[in-house]
């Protein structure tokens, strides 16, 4: 850590400090009000406490005025405080299958990165491939894209991230000067947000959206029909992702001899591969396809949990280097987003919130999941992909009853397009890694990203129209 | 031989407290036999509180002293100073108790830190690098022992220093000073332990004399540990004179990248909080003038020490008279309050005139001004600056990741 002065007039930093006792204030009033309110019409008063619970955890998860596992934990204290739910059932649905699924998927992901099994993989695929500046290019589009398939995005992009800093580095580019530096960079924060969508893994996402439709509805989505569903967008945006990056940023080198020199080097230093990664593949290999087809009987969750179970009594991995992958923060987050969606929809307030904001104006389910996936591609450029979740799937549940269209449906229209953010570093952490390496500027990947993100948006609605109604949706 | 005592200046500075404590500082005093030595004197100075409060550190065994017309004399219970014409009562320090006693490890308190009027000056360490290569300022005689078995005090020796200044409230404003080290920070990279365990557990004011770094991150640095004030001392404006009397300086750090650091770091201080030496008598009046005029342009605040020969030292030149020393005095005060420095930082430094003392010898200071004055010299003023110092601190310093 280093220290910086900040220089601005003493009384702009006063006013600016106190903008967050302001901020606190102001939203404390706000809650306040929205409690002291009268209940409308078809509104139970724990639905109007509920309504206030939401919006004030709506501002903290968008504001980021504090960290999103202290909001998630904050709804946890509110809901049975304000009478929503009592106390023992709200700290139940921590206990949520989702929670415990991010969980292993995260010390599976962990032991998958801590063996150097991911990083071997991802250095044979570029070697191997890599022989043009366009096949180097295509194939860490691809591979972070397939890894994306099995971890979680960001894990990806951080794990892809030195590798492609040293290619660059290797082949001489200049940061900010080429076209193929941004192409690099880009290609992996890209491949890892469309992967991202493809299943399961690729984020928490998506087994957040499924544990507040089990809760809520009692409906459940399994892996493979996820998979299935989504896998014709993928595809589609795989293909226009690399066809927007090329024509936007042509290519502008010939030969990628010293990139090819770098991996080379990099897998020599490697070595062999290791009984712990062949082991961690194979249980990894296992447990996708477990997954995949036993998911529904024996459950997400119990399939991670046992395979975690396996890693630790085969010695593969030890819990102190395994720590470190999991991300406690989202775990508690979810706990509170599960508890807020559950509290939203047993009130009768997601239905009540749903009705009023968007069933005006929705005439159609088309139209309905044409906006919700609208809404949802906008706000997750400026908002954490999960908040989005809790904030949105409650309300589309809420939505899915009067337009006669399943909840699963709904929560797909949220759960995909919370995945798709194309355009701001702060939209998803892939997205940051890239712009952090200073061959991408911000306004490059905007301007790009624009065009990604609407095309994202209509090939979801195409996929939703035609293509669902093919695999029994709909 | 005893020379004449000149009486030219007799009654003539007296009852001026500014210009008093100049022509003290340029002359010494006797002392009288009726005051009983050794209980108040320490050292080759003794403090005086003159008028006004205004705080002197007067030579008293060195030679020249003899040729002072200034006498300390016994007065009732009180003490007088006379010119042989008039006298003013004063007040004699009393010599600190903490100085009769020891740190943890046996070391004399008194050779960690010697208190200057409100502030204590700390060395932790005697080394000059610069003495090493024969490249010293050739007037030094300060705080660093050429002879030195490069004995560092520890932060523990200088905590339990500064916990016996605060608890006898000598004096409230830690001063730190360092000597020419090798290495890019100044100094601060060593100093930087002992202002952070100083800030953690006493509510004091630190200033930190060092060398400019060769990199400002270092300033930013100096400000976020913990440093109050800082104090890069260029002794002396005229580029040629520096050369010629600052070797070390000159060619180790270069006029230059003084003036540099010292813009800079006034940039990130609050106003009167960086300050430079321009010792008086070193170059001509005219050059101190010209240094004061820059220095307060890039909202430095000038400290004029008087030279003085050491007769440890080679250098030998004939110190300036007072009646050439106090115009420049006036132009001090005049240059630091029309570019609206603020003075309250550097006050009460008995080795020093201060611009804030200066101020004497151009105006009387009563009324609103002396009040505020007062406010400052208070405790409760000393909790205020404090306070404030924190305050700022904390809104300014942002923690960032290194790249």
């Amino acid at each position: 850590m280093g220290v910086e002065i900040d220089r601005r007039s003493i009384w702009l930093l006063l006013f600016l400090r106190g903008l967050r006792p302001l901020f606190f204030v102001v939203l404390g009033l706000v809650f306040w009000y929205i409690l002291s309110l009268p209940v409308p019409e078809g509104l139970t008063p724990a639905g109007r406490n509920a309504i206030a619970i939401f919006v004030l955890c709506l501002i903290l998860w968008v504001s980021h005025a504090v960290p999103l596992a202290i909001t998630g934990l904050f709804a946890m204290v509110l809901v049975p405080f304000l009478g929503v739910l009592d106390e023992k059932e709200t700290f139940s649905l921590f206990g949520n299958e989702a929670v415990f699924f991010i969980l292993g998927a995260f010390i599976l992901a962990g032991a998958v990165m801590q063996t150097g099994l991911s990083n071997r993989i991802a250095l044979a695929i570029m070697e191997r491939f890599g022989s043009s500046p366009r096949r180097l290019l295509l194939s860490i589009f691809l591979l972070s894209a397939s890894l994306s398939f099995f971890m979680s995005e960001h894990a990806v992009a951080a794990m892809l991230f030195p590798i492609v800093l040293e290619i660059a580095k290797g082949i001489g580019l200049k940061p900010g000067r080429t076209n193929y530096g941004k192409l690099l960079f880009l290609s992996l924060a890209w491949g890892c947000v469309i992967g991202g969508v493809a299943t399961f893994l690729g984020g928490a996402r998506v087994p957040l959206a499924v544990g507040i439709l089990r809760e809520s509805t009692g409906m459940t989505i399994d892996f493979l029909s996820y998979t299935v569903s989504v896998f014709p967008l993928v595809v589609i945006m795989l293909a226009v992702g690399y066809t927007v990056l090329t024509w936007f940023f042509p290519v502008d080198i010939d030969d990628v001899g010293r990139a090819r020199e770098v991996l080379s080097r990099r897998i020599k230093n490697m070595g062999k591969v290791s009984y712990r990664e062949y082991a961690v593949g194979f249980i990894l290999l296992l447990t996708v396809l477990a997954w995949m087809f036993l998911g529904r009987t024996l459950g997400l969750a119990t399939i991670a949990l046992t395979s975690v179970v396996s890693l630790f009594v085969l010695r593969l991995v030890r819990w102190k280097d395994i720590e470190e992958y999991v991300n406690w923060g989202i775990i508690l987050m979810y706990g509170g987003a599960i508890t807020l969606g559950t509290a939203l929809e047993r009130s009768g307030a997601g239905l009540w919130l749903a009705n009023t904001i968007i069933g005006e104006w929705a005439k159609s389910p088309y139209v309905l999941v044409g906006v919700l996936s609208f809404i949802t591609l906008l706000l997750t450029e400026g908002m954490s992909n999960a908040a989005v979740i809790a904030v949105l799937i409650p309300i589309g549940i809420g939505l899915s009853e009067k337009f006669s269209v399943s909840p699963a449906i709904v929560t797909y229209s949220i759960a995909v397009p919370a995945g798709l953010a194309f355009s701001l570093p702060m939209s998803t952490p892939a997205n940051a890694i890239a712009v952090s390496s200073n061959y991408l500027r911000v306004r490059d990947i905007m301007k790009a990203g624009v065009i990604m993100s609407t095309t994202a948006w209509i090939v979801f609605n195409l996929v939703a129209i035609l293509y669902w109604p093919l695999v029994g949706m709909g | 031989m005893r020379r004449p005592v000149n009486s030219r200046v007799q009654g003539k500075y007296l009852h001026n407290p500014g210009s008093l404590k100049i022509d003290l500082m340029l002359r010494g005093i006797r002392i009288d036999g009726s005051v009983s030595e050794g209980e108040d004197i320490e050292g080759l100075g003794i403090d005086l509180i003159l008028p006004r409060n205004i705080i002197a550190n007067v030579p008293c065994k060195e030679e020249f002293t003899k040729d002072s017309p200034y006498v300390l004399k016994k007065k009732g219970k009180g003490y007088v100073i006379t010119d042989g014409i008039d006298e003013v009562d004063v007040r004699v320090v009393p010599k600190p108790e903490f100085y009769r006693k020891k740190t943890s490890t046996g070391v004399p308190f008194s050779k960690i830190g010697i208190v200057h009027g409100s502030y204590t000056v700390i060395t932790p360490s005697p080394r000059c690098e610069f003495f090493h290569s024969n490249i010293e300022c050739r007037y030094c005689a300060g705080n660093f022992d050429v002879n030195s078995t490069d004995r560092v005090y520890s932060v523990d020796e200088v905590l339990e220093t500064v916990e016996a200044v605060m608890k006898e409230g000598s004096s409230r404003i830690i001063y730190l000073s360092i000597g020419f080290t090798k290495g890019d920070d100044g100094g601060i990279e060593f100093l930087t332990g002992y202002i952070r365990e100083i800030k953690k557990h006493f509510n004091c004011l630190v200033a930190v004399e060092a060398l400019p770094p060769k990199h400002n991150r270092w300033i930013d640095e100096t400000y976020a540990v913990g440093a109050d004030s800082v104090l890069y001392n260029l002794e002396i404006f005229d580029s040629e004179l520096f050369e010629m009397i600052c070797p070390g300086r000159a060619s180790l750090i270069g006029r230059d990248r003084y003036l540099e650091a010292l813009r800079y770091a006034a940039g990130i201080f609050p106003s009167g909080t960086v300050a430079s030496h321009l010792i008086v008598g070193l170059e001509p009046p005219g050059s101190t003038c010209m240094g004061i005029d820059f220095l307060t342009d890039i909202g430095v605040v000038p400290i004029l020490p008087i030279y003085r020969p050491s007769p440890s030292r080679a250098l030998r030149i004939e110190p300036l008279t007072a009646e050439i020393i106090i115009p420049v005095y006036r132009h001090l005060y005049n240059a630091v309050r029309k570019k609206n420095i603020n003075m309250n930082w550097v006050r009460d430094i008995s080795v020093v005139t201060t611009p804030i003392e200066s101020g004497y010898l151009v105006e009387d200071k009563g009324g609103f001004k002396g009040i505020m004055e007062s406010f400052y010299k208070s405790k409760i003023g000393l909790k205020t600056a404090w306070g404030l110092s924190t305050i700022r601190r904390k809104l300014r310093v942002r923690d960032v990741e290194e790249k």
